[in-house]
């Protein structure tokens, strides 16, 4: 069925998902994704996602949004809705789909207020072919504007006709399909503990409402298995870290447990795109100067050492070469770039443009990292949020080895915004995986947070310090450090409380990002090798006062 | 000049008798159009019908000045001057067209102010002479603005020398002639693929960094022309080309199958 994507997403001129649903069922479409029958032949299968696809296109299911409609409506209203949709895109149709248009009903009509009309009226209305499937006025989902904030579930009056309908949900942040939403509800344990306290960070992320008697959702794409906040399986094995205590100014060793696993991979409604066009070229100069290179088979100048020797070799008989060229070539690029997508509950907060912070965040981390893979930088994507010392959790979206592929995007996709801020223990860990796995002498981690950082014993002053400490460890590691808060309405003085000295912006759109992006790397890098060799320095002075105290 | 015959272009708007006008008064071209939209053979069809040689170079991101205007080469003892590109089209009177120019490193695109403006001169700083352009020489330059950086990293100074024309893919129906004429093919199979093109540019987040161009599909066209079934010649000349992504290339796979398919 996944197949069959693009074709739904070519005829309804928008990224539509196309999902296998139970045999019993008829095809049936919210706006966001189009559900066929799993045991539909190739054929019908191709008629059906036409027919739904265009009733997205023609903007069919819109009349279904205004509310009550008697349930006998819904049929007529597809009888007829169905082939004018399927007459007014009948240029993009495949050829088994032309065939169903009635085009003597088709023309009847001219708009889907005049179908909706014409079906509550009283008029005859011949059946509609069985291909039509079905329509759930209940469940079609409001169309997220590009502009809008987010996709909303508008609440319908009850339809008879629609017995299936087992759960819905409300939601404040974009992003994901229902079964994305739903393994996000399984996946987010903290929301049960909003009220038990003021918790300024954390907000919920979905409101639920399970109707009576109704069965629990059976099926999910992965099982989750952290229902109530305990990460660690078996095979999935935290890492331990420090952490800074700004107020006894010690270490506390072995104090907040992380735990590495893969970003659920959900058939998501919304596709953000990975293409980094707009950052390449800020980001194509970094790491990658050109350097006049002397004794080359060609280039833009004579490189007179080489010519002078070489006709003194000649004159004396020896064997020369022909290398006599100063050329401007560039250095092979050394560069590797962590994203750490901070997706705590306060990223779901509202921000800049009536959108998410996440979702601006999120339009970040796919450019930042698409850029960078485009670049030929090792780049890897993940996503962070923490429940208390012992569960903060990377979710793993992309690794240096993936590729940046369809799945990446779903993964990124499917992210929702849940829980609390240990930006600390995720920076220590941010900083562990560049050290091991990036594998090239130069390293940078970009750190897209709002800078809020909360979580159990970890407020204020503390957190902030903690964040200080984690990003000037991994400077002194040689990584460099980038902070950038994205569509967050954050003051400059709450930011540089967080990042520190560490290179830091704050824009209020991800399409912002090219203007600001060049220097920021350029200084993220250039500190963390001033850093590092500072560092050195005093370590190497420290071992020398050592043997000499031993000395003495 | 004189070729056999006119390359085939169709055009859509005013474009040519803009591009005349801006040849007749000195003024540099400045070609805005997405990928395999025809901006190159439109500059071909041009230079054919001005009369004009044409010398086309394409630019890359490590493409000097040196590359454009010229160099010194080493020969036996001696050293000789070689003319770029463009300082040949200079000197001749020709049609310089850089393609895809914003690919240039910065530094090189300022070496065609002087040229662009009214000065019309080209300074060889190697040489120590400055070249007067002589007279039918003209500059075109191109450039996609689907990869949006772009827009900024042509300077603003260099941008408002030029005369802009902006290309975008034909309608269906002019497609459908360049596909058909362009590949020997019958209108009906050409119809076929340019209705394809037309779903794939309907796709706008579909992980494809760029649509069907009207030179992809005219590939397939030739390739079934040759007696490749049209699906096949879709899936190598189309599919292939624009993406590496499994997911991405199964779903256009299906798509081509649907439409292009010999079940229906």
């Amino acid at each position: 069925m996944e197949r069959l994507r693009l074709l739904a997403s070519a005829i309804a001129g928008r990224s539509v998902e196309v999902v296998a649903a139970d045999p019993s069922e008829q095809a049936w479409t919210d706006g966001v994704a189009i559900h066929v029958p799993s045991d539909a032949g190739h054929r019908d299968a191709v008629r059906m996602v036409s027919v739904q696809a265009a009733l997205v296109a023609a903007g069919s299911l819109t009349p279904l949004l205004g509310g009550a409609r008697r349930p006998r409506v819904a049929p007529r209203y597809l009888a007829v809705e169905g082939h004018r949709a399927l007459g007014a895109c009948e240029d993009l149709l495949p050829a088994a789909a032309r065939s169903l248009i009635d085009h003597r009903v088709a023309s009847a009509v001219r708009s889907a207020d005049e179908s909706m009309a014409l079906a509550c009226s009283r008029s005859a209305i011949a059946p509609a072919p069985w291909e039509f499937g079905a329509l759930h006025p209940r469940r079609v989902l409001e169309p997220a504007a590009p502009t809008s904030d987010s996709q909303t579930l508008v609440e319908l009056e009850e339809d008879d006709a629609d017995e299936d309908a087992r759960w819905s949900w409300s939601s404040p942040v974009g992003g994901g399909g229902p079964l994305g939403k739903l393994l996000a509800r399984l996946l987010s344990p903290t929301r049960s503990r909003v009220d038990s306290g003021p918790l300024g960070a954390d907000r919920p992320t979905h409101a639920s409402s399970v109707r009576p008697g109704a069965g629990r959702p059976v099926t999910t794409a992965l099982r989750p298995d952290a229902a109530t906040g305990v990460l660690g399986d078996a095979d999935n094995v935290g890492t331990s870290y420090p952490e800074w205590d700004v107020h006894g100014a010690r270490y506390r060793a072995d104090w907040c447990t992380v735990t590495e696993r893969n970003a659920p991979l959900v058939a998501a409604a919304q596709s953000t795109p990975l293409d980094g066009a707009t950052l390449r070229r800020p980001l194509a100069r970094l790491g990658v100067g050109l350097t006049p290179t002397r004794r080359q088979p060609g280039g833009d100048d004579i490189d007179i050492d080489a010519a002078v020797e070489l006709v003194v070799d000649r004159r004396l008989g020896r064997p020369h070469g022909e290398d006599v060229y100063l050329a401007s070539l560039r250095r092979r690029r050394d560069l590797a770039v962590l994203v750490l997508l901070d997706v705590s509950g306060s990223a779901g907060e509202p921000g800049t443009g009536g959108r998410a912070v996440h979702e601006h965040q999120r339009a970040a981390a796919a450019v930042l990292t698409s850029a960078a893979h485009e670049l030929g930088d090792r780049v890897a994507l993940y996503a962070f949020n923490s429940r208390g010392r012992k569960a903060v959790q990377l979710l793993r979206v992309k690794a240096f080895d993936d590729h940046l592929d369809a799945h990446v995007a779903r993964r990124l996709d499917g992210l929702v915004p849940g829980a609390y801020t240990r930006l600390g223990a995720a920076i220590r860990h941010g900083t562990t995986i560049l050290e091991h796995r990036a594998g090239t002498p130069r390293r940078l981690l970009v750190v897209l947070s709002d800078g809020f950082a909360y979580d159990h014993g970890y407020e204020g002053r503390y957190g902030e310090a903690d964040a200080r400490r984690a990003l000037l460890e991994a400077r002194r590691a040689g990584v460099g450090c980038l902070c950038l808060s994205v569509g967050a309405d954050v003051e400059p003085a709450a930011l540089r409380r967080v990042f520190g000295s560490a290179a830091h912006a704050s824009v209020p759109r991800a399409d912002q990002l090219p203007a600001v992006i060049g220097p920021l790397f350029r200084a993220a890098i250039r500190s963390a090798e001033a850093q590092q060799r500072v560092h050195h320095r005093r370590e190497r002075a420290k071992e020398r006062l050592d043997m000499d105290r031993r000395n003495r | 000049m004189t070729t056999a015959a006119r390359p085939f272009y169709v055009p859509v708007g005013d474009e040519e008798q803009v591009f005349a006008a801006a040849y007749r008064q000195g003024l540099s071209l400045l070609l805005k159009g997405p990928t395999g939209c025809g901006k190159t053979r439109f500059v071909e069809a041009m230079a054919y019908d001005l009369q004009r040689p044409l010398i086309t170079v394409a630019c890359h991101d490590d493409l000097t000045t040196a590359d454009l205007v010229g160099r010194f080469l080493l020969e036996g003892g001696d050293t000789r001057w070689v003319d770029g590109p463009l300082t040949r089209a200079v000197r001749e009177g020709a049609i310089c067209y850089l393609d895809e120019v914003v690919e240039a490193r910065q530094d090189t695109t300022v070496v065609l102010h002087p040229l662009a403006d009214h000065r019309r001169q080209l300074p060889i700083e190697r040489l120590g002479t400055v070249l007067d352009a002589a007279p039918g020489f003209c500059l075109v330059v191109s450039y996609n603005p689907g990869y949006q950086s772009v827009l900024k990293d042509l300077k603003d100074s260099t941008r408002q020398r030029m005369v802009a024309i902006e290309l975008d893919f034909p309608p269906p129906d002019v497609e459908e002639k360049i596909v058909s004429h362009e590949a020997g093919v019958d209108h009906e199979v050409a119809a076929r693929l340019v209705q394809l093109g037309q779903l794939i540019r309907r796709l706008e987040t579909a992980g494809l960094r760029e649509v069907a161009s009207t030179r992809v599909l005219i590939a397939a066209a030739r390739l079934f022309a040759e007696g490749v079934p049209l699906a096949a010649a879709a899936r190598a000349a189309v599919a292939g080309p624009l993406t590496d992504d499994p997911v991405v290339t199964a779903g256009l796979h299906e798509l081509i199958d649907t439409y292009l398919g010999s079940a229906y």
